[in-house]
């Protein structure tokens, strides 16, 4: 696995999940989930899906400036989401960040692309459960680990301030 | 404090020599019933040999945090899946149930299903048994519970009341380690001791019952002419709290951590793993376990592992038992055992209600009235749920802290089952496979990704809110547990036949319990998501509406007690009338199940009949001969009858 493979799955990992590139480092699994999908998929695809995203955020970055918001996400729509042999892994990419599990591909991508070995829903290690990003995302622990302490759950939920706009009509004061 | 396991314990006791001993007491099932027994039993000096059918393996830290590390690495975390797989003495899973048809019993899992109802009931053989999964919410039966029959002409009425009861709910409270505040428990009747305090102090309501309280709480209801009003109440929970220092006049109490054969700091408070069901990761919730690890504390108590009940024996004369017949497995992957036999002058099973009866039927003991097995109840459980106008969280806390309990007793019962109500903070899981199933449809469906999946899940699992209202069955006499020679496991065991239907007195409960969700998510101004799939293998249809009714893994009945031999199993020591060497202890022995989780009444009896147990055995003292053998090697006394 070249470093560069790393770094350019990072860099897709992130726009994908919408987590820094230190939390995603922090689980301690983004090179074994690198290596999951390469054992799942093939090394083609993951070549070709990170080769699609470098492509996605050049579109979307006029003049070497960041990437517009807005234009990247038409960009990874059309050149990622709705591409027949990208979506279905960069999907299951998400849910694998999110949950810790890899979830077996659909069959038809199966059908045309061919099945690997490892290409059945397994989870990583049984840390990938625990480092799961869903839990963070909705301000729980993954049930079974990372135990908050006695009593926490009788105060709201710590979820970011940004995901409760537009919800508060009834939380002012 | 750390429970300790002697090391070596599950191996140590030779079943062949063992067989060559009478001992006091031969207890099948090392669950909380037979664990609470061999204990008790122990303490007054009396030597007891448990047999347990699972895995003879010491009781450690590591062994349980193997059981975790399968849990964590399943991609399917049902309740089973800490277990690995027995098929020596397999165990029902909630993943078997299928939907029946009529005339065509399921018999793919272990629990041969014939319905018409189907059901995903489930229970652990494992040493401890099934309380190491169990969910642990202990509330004690309404004084009306005992008095069905007699109050509202359904079900059955108890030889025992509420008050015969509640000095033993005391000794299981302290037993388990219950968490509660008795101010919030005393309602519709129950009543504790002028100076009574649980052992720890109440667990705090998750901030989902506090919203939910908000609007809830004074929400009136009336139901046959009474008016009430609802309010979120805390349930009182087999896990670590804060230790009340009042308890027991001011002694205070001690709680019990992790069962390890070594000293680990693990077990205390617990810390909101929301992990309860299928396994505490640190053991702050309570399993039977740590009363068993207790009891082998005790050198005149023995344990045998991989031993599975085969074979009652009785005298045909006095219908005394005479032996119990066990196979004993070499390894839990291997179908070699060999057949060995256990003495005594007394003998418990406790190995649950549906395996009690299932092993005297496979005895050919089907009781003198036929019986044995009969009337087997569980909960039915039916589950509403909705979308609440904010985030208030979810799978934060223990499963559940708080419910609803107004509708636990009440003339009502006249004519519809009762029910109580759980708030769960696991969100809509139990129902539809949150929150994975969420991700899974905001990704694939939703084409979210980013700073919309994120968003999503906020919007879509942390406003979820999951309604579980635990309604009673009452007993009847063809809701059953049968064998037949036809279905057998890997060692020759017959399997458990299932006959079970629902009555129109609980599907009245569930039709009102449905209705009953619908005003309280319209008072939380919450969005109802309910709906009943009629592909559902509970799907039961009720007055023209269908609903998906789940098991309530609260199984009893199977051996009821009663005051007239003829009309029951066990008198009201669990003694059976049939064979009076005989205890058969449990759910099973359990007249009503009313709408209260069944374990902490289960405990109470177990306690109250090793009283007489004990006048029993003081009784009935034949002539002992010691030998210096048996001595020798720590094994109990040698008695000749
Ligand atoms: C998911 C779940 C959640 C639950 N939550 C709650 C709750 O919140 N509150 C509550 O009150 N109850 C709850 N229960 C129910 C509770 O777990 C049981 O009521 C309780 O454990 C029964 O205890 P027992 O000792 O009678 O039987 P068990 O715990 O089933 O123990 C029986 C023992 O006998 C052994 N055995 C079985 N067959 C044989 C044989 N042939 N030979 C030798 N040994 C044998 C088994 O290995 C086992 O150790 C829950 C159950 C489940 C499954
Ligand atoms: S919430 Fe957790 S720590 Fe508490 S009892 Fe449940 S699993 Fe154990």
């Amino acid at each position: 696995m070249t470093p560069d493979a790393l770094e350019d799955f990072l860099s897709l990992s992130v726009d994908l999940t919408a987590f820094e590139r230190t939390d995603l480092l922090g689980t301690g699994l983004a090179r074994q989930y690198l290596a999951k999908v390469r054992d799942a998929c093939g090394e083609d695809v993951v070549t070709a899906l990170l080769e699609a995203h470098r492509a996605a955020r050049t579109e979307a970055a006029e003049d070497g400036a960041r990437p517009d918001p807005q234009r990247l996400d038409r960009a990874l729509r059309h050149r990622i989401f709705s591409e027949e042999r990208l979506g279905p892994v960069a999907r299951n990419v998400i849910k694998l960040w999110y949950a810790g599990t890899w979830y077996g591909l659909p069959p038809e991508w199966t059908d045309s692309y061919g099945a690997q070995p490892a290409a059945e829903t397994s989870t990583v290690t049984a840390a990938s459960y625990q480092e799961g990003l869903l839990w963070r995302a909705i301000a729980a622990n993954p049930p079974g680990a990372k135990a908050p302490g006695y009593g926490a759950w009788a105060r709201p939920p710590a979820i970011e301030d940004r995901y409760l706009k537009g919800r508060s009509h009834d939380r002012t004061g | 404090m750390f429970v300790k396991f002697p090391e070596g314990e599950a191996k140590r006791t030779d079943p062949t020599t063992a067989g060559g001993v009478v001992y006091d007491a031969v207890i099948v099932g090392g669950g909380i019933a037979g664990a609470l027994i061999a204990a008790r039993l122990g303490a007054a000096g009396k030597s007891v040999l448990i047999l347990d059918a699972g895995p003879a393996e010491d009781l450690t830290l590591r062994g349980y945090e193997s059981y975790l590390d399968r849990f964590y690495s399943a991609t399917n975390k049902d309740n089973q899946s800490p277990y690995p797989v027995n098929p020596n003495a397999p165990m029902p899973r909630g993943t078997d149930a299928r939907r029946i048809f009529p005339g065509v019993p399921d018999s793919s899992a272990y629990i041969v299903q014939s319905g018409p109802f189907a059901t995903d009931t489930t229970y652990t053989r494992v040493l401890g048994g099934t309380t190491m999964h169990w969910e642990a919410k202990t509330p004690r039966m309404l004084p009306e519970d005992f008095q069905m029959r007699s109050l509202y002409g359904e079900g059955a009425d108890w030889p025992l009341t509420y008050e015969d009861l509640a000095p033993y709910y005391n000794e299981a409270e302290y037993e388990i380690g219950v968490s509660a505040d008795v101010d919030d428990q005393s309602y519709l009747g129950i009543t504790f001791d002028d100076d009574y305090v649980f052992p720890m102090q109440g667990l705090p309501l998750s901030y989902l019952d506090q919203v939910v309280a908000r609007d809830v709480d004074g929400m009136p209801v009336e139901l046959d002419g009474v008016q009430r009003e609802l309010r979120v109440r805390p349930w009182p929970q087999g896990r670590n709290g804060v230790p009340n220092p009042a308890y027991n006049g001011g002694e205070g109490y001690v709680p019990e951590g992790a069962v390890s054969t070594y000293q680990v700091e693990v077990g205390e408070r617990c810390q909101g793993n929301n992990n309860c069901v299928p396994i505490c990761p640190v053991q702050a919730k309570y399993h039977a376990g740590k009363t068993l690890a207790r009891a082998l504390q005790n050198p005149q108590v023995h344990l045998v592992g991989q031993a599975v009940a085969y074979k009652v024996h009785v005298d045909e004369h006095t219908g005394r038992v005479t032996e119990i017949e066990y196979r004993r497995y070499d390894k839990p992957d291997s179908a070699h055992f060999t057949t060995e036999r256990a003495r005594s002058r007394l003998f418990v099973l406790a190995a649950n209600a549906v395996e009690n009866p299932r092993l005297m039927l496979a005895s050919g003991l089907r009781g003198s009235n036929g019986l044995m097995g009969r009337n087997f109840m569980d909960h039915a459980y039916l589950l509403a749920w909705a979308r609440l106008p904010e985030p208030a969280g979810t799978f934060r806390g223990t499963n559940c802290t708080g419910g609803i309990t107004e509708l636990r007793g009440g003339r009502f019962r006249r004519r519809q089952a009762a029910f109580s109500v759980d708030i769960h903070n696991d969100g809509w899981g139990w129902a539809r496979g949150a929150p994975m199933s969420d991700l899974a449809d905001l990704v694939d469906a939703g084409g979210r990704y980013g700073e919309s999946l994120r968003q999503g899940l906020v919007d879509r699992v942390s406003t979820q809110l999951l309604l579980a209202f635990m309604v009673e069955v009452p007993a009847n006499p063809s809701n059953r547990v049968t064998v037949d020679p036809a279905y057998t496991d890997h060692l020759g065991n017959m399997r458990p036949i299932l006959t079970y239907d629902i009555p129109d007195y609980t599907m009245r409960g569930v039709a009102y319990a449905r209705q009953l969700s619908k005003r309280i998510f319209a008072r939380l101004g919450a969005e109802d998501h309910t709906q009943y799939d009629p592909s559902f293998w509970g799907y039961a249809v009720y007055g023209g509406e269908g609903y998906e009714i789940r098991g309530g893994n609260h199984l009893a009945g199977t051996h009821m007690m009663g005051h007239d031999r003829s009309m029951s199993v066990v008198d009201k020591d669990q003694r059976s009338w049939d064979h009076e060497n005989l205890y058969l202890v449990g759910g099973g022995s359990m007249p009503t199940v009313s709408t209260s989780n069944v374990t902490l009444t289960i405990a109470a009896l177990s306690l109250r009949s090793v009283r007489a147990m004990l006048d029993q055995l003081a009784k009935e003292s034949a002539p002992i001969r010691v030998t210096s053998e048996a001595r020798a090697q720590g094994l109990p006394r040698e008695v000749t009858l």
